[in-house]
């Protein structure tokens, strides 16, 4: 017989929060520590940042909490939710599921995000001391139960996320989301603008206010009794949140993870009777149509590619609608590029089976081309029409051609060049839409992909501003080529260097201590590494590319293109300066990790 | 060139590091043709490491394998051309149904299309696979994955198997039938290397036996020459010195 032992209480918040700091501190290993150092000094500006704003530009205060507060929002979906302690941990633990929710909220303020995000809202106290010491009171206290909110919010989504993203059609509603968000960070001042600025009676000051993120503000401005009333709700708030989320995790732990399968129905297709690449694309247009995290990255891309230009349509800026389903073969491509990442280790049959690697590579880019050029040439051709600017014609038939090529080719060079290793599709955990990789790498290969397919098309852009019809002929050239060049290039490395690839997923990066990787690249250099892929578009396409474009064809709308608004004399450098500082921010971050990498293994093989 | 005299696989002083862990230390083996080989060792031995080195999933750092004389790392499309593998904890095309992925592999690896439609049918069928006609392979039992994986090993007739732990999370029925499968191959001069750590199932299968331990062969011939008198079993615990643990210890739970 077993000694009878009476136990504690299970699930105690305090060992929660430890086992949370123990997982961190044993994942502090190289790369990790390094993200996690810039991200935290990234985050500390920020939230010092947001108090310069309560003391500086007060007017502006709700609206840097609400982007705080769709960090939390979208953070969960962009990269994934990933999750230190996962509920599926503890559901054997004897405790009811509203204690393990208490507990697992301790363990997720034990991080550096909610502590960052503390400074930041340490804004509101700041911005209290306008109304006196209750207003610093307030302050504080708006301060605490925000956070709390905040960080619950994120929790509630990630667990919605990961109950309810079953379907295709959940997931590109995911997909569209994040989409439109992206398209709103980006341009989202259009339709503010056009809605009326930064006047406070406008609703859209009232609107910031009631976001979960504004209530604090609203605090600290409302006379005391309302104060307090706004307080109490927002600790209910905090109460509902917590009981919503401990309903939905003791569903999920009991609810089966189905690795980001849609349900089907009826017997599948046939295989076509064919060889070569074209089974292989098959069987990877049966992959595009049966992984969500493919379609939500689809979703995401177009939903982007549709949104953008009609915000500007908002303040009757045309000028973008014609490029459509440009911006969307590109934000396609840069949502394709870890392909072989992305299906693990199954790689090891291409490599078993004699002379697949030809028509595995030349399969995918013939599905991607099959998914995305349709849609691509309707957008193209529908956004030229409606817009009635005539004169992109020549710009939209000729980089079309281009930018279809130079993605095909671009994303399987990529895939096998720079793949980041996830889990394998078959052991992914409960959220559906994170394929396990690390998502700092895969924001970068992102961040690649956006300059290179680009770059690829920028023969057919020199061609069309010679003579626009010299343009198209280019497009297709050029297309064919990066496609068929850039694949050959893929396939071949692949043929050479497929067990590496495999070897670096099963096993992760091979630690060989005189071969340094990227991963031990200097500090300094990381931290440079990541702020230019972080800010180089800035001025490279916004501020260099889109005001030339604009100077070229005589758009006097200055919109805020730095160099439209400088005397005219200093227009163009301005314009060459923004476009050489962005091409040398990715010059550097791209070729900074390349040169250190190859000096090392000149020297070692 | 390959004879049939030649083994079904040889590997000369296979070397593999992981970092600081020497997993794979200078491991000879000789898998005579029409052998039925059973790879044996303790947890973290080598065993996987190894086998992948053989079939050329896995870069040596040192060493030569060879399947039939036709060297893995010089030869690589002829040698690939010659073996079936069940590799161990690798995924598949996870989004194809089972017979999807007979299918493409079947008709990637140029086999003409009537013939990979019968030898789909046939390997599902007999490996219990053609109910779950509208299963993802993602959505496959453990079992189910080894299953299909053994098929896609078969399917284009190799003349050598390797199979890392192919009875692991399979039910006995199953386990049956692929015993039987695996026996008619090697009865008709398949050859086979199967690795595992259940002693009794290599007794029962193979004739040949290698024990693998801390990443070197230390005993390695025909079945009767390895165990001598005793069981395999015996012979194991004696030729890798462990000693059985599990007396000591643990008075809580007997008290």
């Amino acid at each position: 017989m077993a000694h009878l032992l009476t136990p504690g209480p299970a699930a105690s918040a305090q060992h929660m929060i430890r086992m949370r700091l123990a997982l961190m501190r044993n994942s502090l290993r190289g790369d990790n520590a390094a993200n996690l150092y810039i991200g935290v000094s990234t985050g500390l500006i920020l939230a010092f940042g947001t108090i310069a704003v309560a003391v500086l530009w007060p007017a502006y205060l709700p609206l840097t909490l609400a982007a705080w507060l769709s960090g939390w929002v979208f953070g969960p979906i962009f990269i994934g939710g990933s999750e230190a302690l996962r509920p599926e941990y503890f559901s054997m633990l004897p405790a009811k599921p509203g204690r393990i929710a208490v507990a697992l909220l301790a363990g997720a303020f034990a991080g550096p995000a909610p502590a960052v995000n503390l400074i930041a809202l340490l804004s509101l106290p700041v911005y209290g001391w306008r109304f006196g010491p209750a207003g610093v009171l307030i302050g504080l206290a708006a301060a605490v139960t925000t956070l709390i909110t905040m960080v619950m919010i994120s929790r509630v989504i990630v667990a919605l996320i990961g109950l309810f993203v079953r379907s295709r059609a959940t997931a590109a509603a995911v997909g569209i989301g994040a989409g439109t968000a992206i398209a709103l960070c980006s341009n989202g001042w259009a339709p503010v603008a056009a809605l009326g600025g930064t006047d406070t009676t406008a609703w859209s000051q009232v609107v910031l206010r009631v976001l979960p993120s504004g209530w604090g503000v609203a605090a600290v401005e409302a006379p005391w009794p309302l104060a307090l009333a706004i307080l109490v709700a927002g600790t209910g708030m905090i109460v509902l949140l917590l009981a919503v989320w401990a309903g939905l995790l003791s569903r999920r732990v009991v609810s089966a993870a189905r690795g980001g399968v849609p349900p089907r129905r009826g017997t599948p297709r046939p295989f076509p009777i064919t060889s070569g690449a074209r089974i292989a694309a098959a069987k990877e247009l049966r992959a595009w149509w049966r992984d969500l995290v493919r379609i939500q990255l689809l979703a995401t891309a177009f939903s982007f590619a549709l949104v953008f230009p009609l915000l500007l349509v908002t303040i009757d800026v045309w000028i973008m609608v014609p490029f459509t389903g440009l911006v969307a073969i590109v934000m396609a491509a840069a949502s394709s590029a870890n392909l072989y990442g992305s299906d693990g280790t199954a790689l090891w049959l291409t490599l078993m089976t004699p002379g697949a690697e030809r028509a595995d590579v030349r399969g995918r880019q013939l599905a991607w081309l099959l998914i995305v050029g349709p849609a691509a040439v309707v957008l193209s051709l529908a956004g030229t029409l409606v817009s009635g600017e005539a004169w992109a014609w020549p710009w939209v038939l000729g980089l079309l051609p281009a930018l279809l090529g130079g993605g095909a080719g671009v994303i399987v060079l990529l895939a096998v060049t720079s793949l980041v290793p996830g889990t394998d599709p078959h052991k992914r955990g409960g959220n559906p839409l994170s394929t396990g990789a690390d998502e700092t790498a895969e924001t970068s290969l992102a961040w690649l992909v956006l300059v290179a397919v680009p770059a690829t098309a920028l023969p057919a852009a020199g061609a069309i501003l010679l003579h626009p019809w010299a343009g198209i002929a280019t497009g297709v050239l050029t297309g064919a080529l990066s496609a068929w060049g850039l694949g050959k290039i893929a396939y071949r490395r692949l043929e050479n260097h497929g067990i590496d690839l495999l070897n670096l997923m099963k096993h992760g990066p091979a630690p060989q201590a005189d071969k340094p990787t990227t991963a031990d690249l200097p500090i300094q250099h990381r931290i440079g590494v990541t702020i230019s892929y972080a800010i180089a578009w800035l001025p490279l396409f916004p501020q260099g590319l889109a005001p030339m474009v604009m100077k070229i064809l005589g758009i006097e709308d200055r919109v805020w293109f730095l160099a439209l608004h400088l005397p005219p004399i200093w227009q163009w450098p301005t314009i060459i300066f923004m476009i050489a500082l962005g091409l040398l921010m990715y010059g550097y971050a791209i070729l900074i990790p390349i040169r250190l990498s190859s000096s090392s293994s000149v020297t070692t093989s | 060139m390959s004879t049939h005299r030649e083994p079904a696989l040889r590997t000369t002083g296979l070397r593999k590091a992981f970092g600081d862990h020497l997993a794979v230390d200078d491991i000879h083996l000789t898998v005579p043709a029409g052998s039925f080989y059973g790879l044996v060792g303790p947890n973290g031995a080598g065993k996987t490491t190894t086998l992948a080195m053989a079939v050329g999933l896995l870069r040596p750092d040192a060493g030569r394998a060879e399947i039939f004389g036709v060297d893995v790392w010089r030869d690589t499309v002829q040698a690939k051309g010659l073996i079936g593998v069940l590799p161990d904890g690798n995924a598949m095309p996870e989004r194809l149904t089972g017979r999807e992925v007979l299918t493409y592999l079947g008709l990637l690896r140029g086999l003409p299309p009537t013939v990979v439609a019968e030898r789909t049918d046939e390997l599902l069928q007999v490996l219990e696979l053609d109910s779950a006609e509208r299963t993802l392979v993602i959505e496959y039992s453990t079992g189910m994955r080894k299953k299909i994986g053994l098929a896609v090993a078969l399917l284009h007739a190799p003349r050598l198997l390797v199979l890392d732990e192919p009875f692991e999370a399979v039910d006995p029925v199953s386990a049956a039938t692929i015993k039987t499968i695996l026996r008619r191959f090697a009865g008709n001069g398949g050859s086979v290397i199967i690795s595992s750590h259940v002693m009794a199932l290599v007794e029962q299968l193979c004739d040949h036996v290698g024990v693998i331990s801390d990443g070197r062969v230390v005993a390695a011939g025909s079945l009767a020459d390895v165990r001598g008198a005793g069981t395999l079993e015996d012979a194991f615990v004696d030729l890798v010195g462990a000693r059985t643990g599990g007396t000591e210890g643990l008075a809580w739970l007997t008290s």
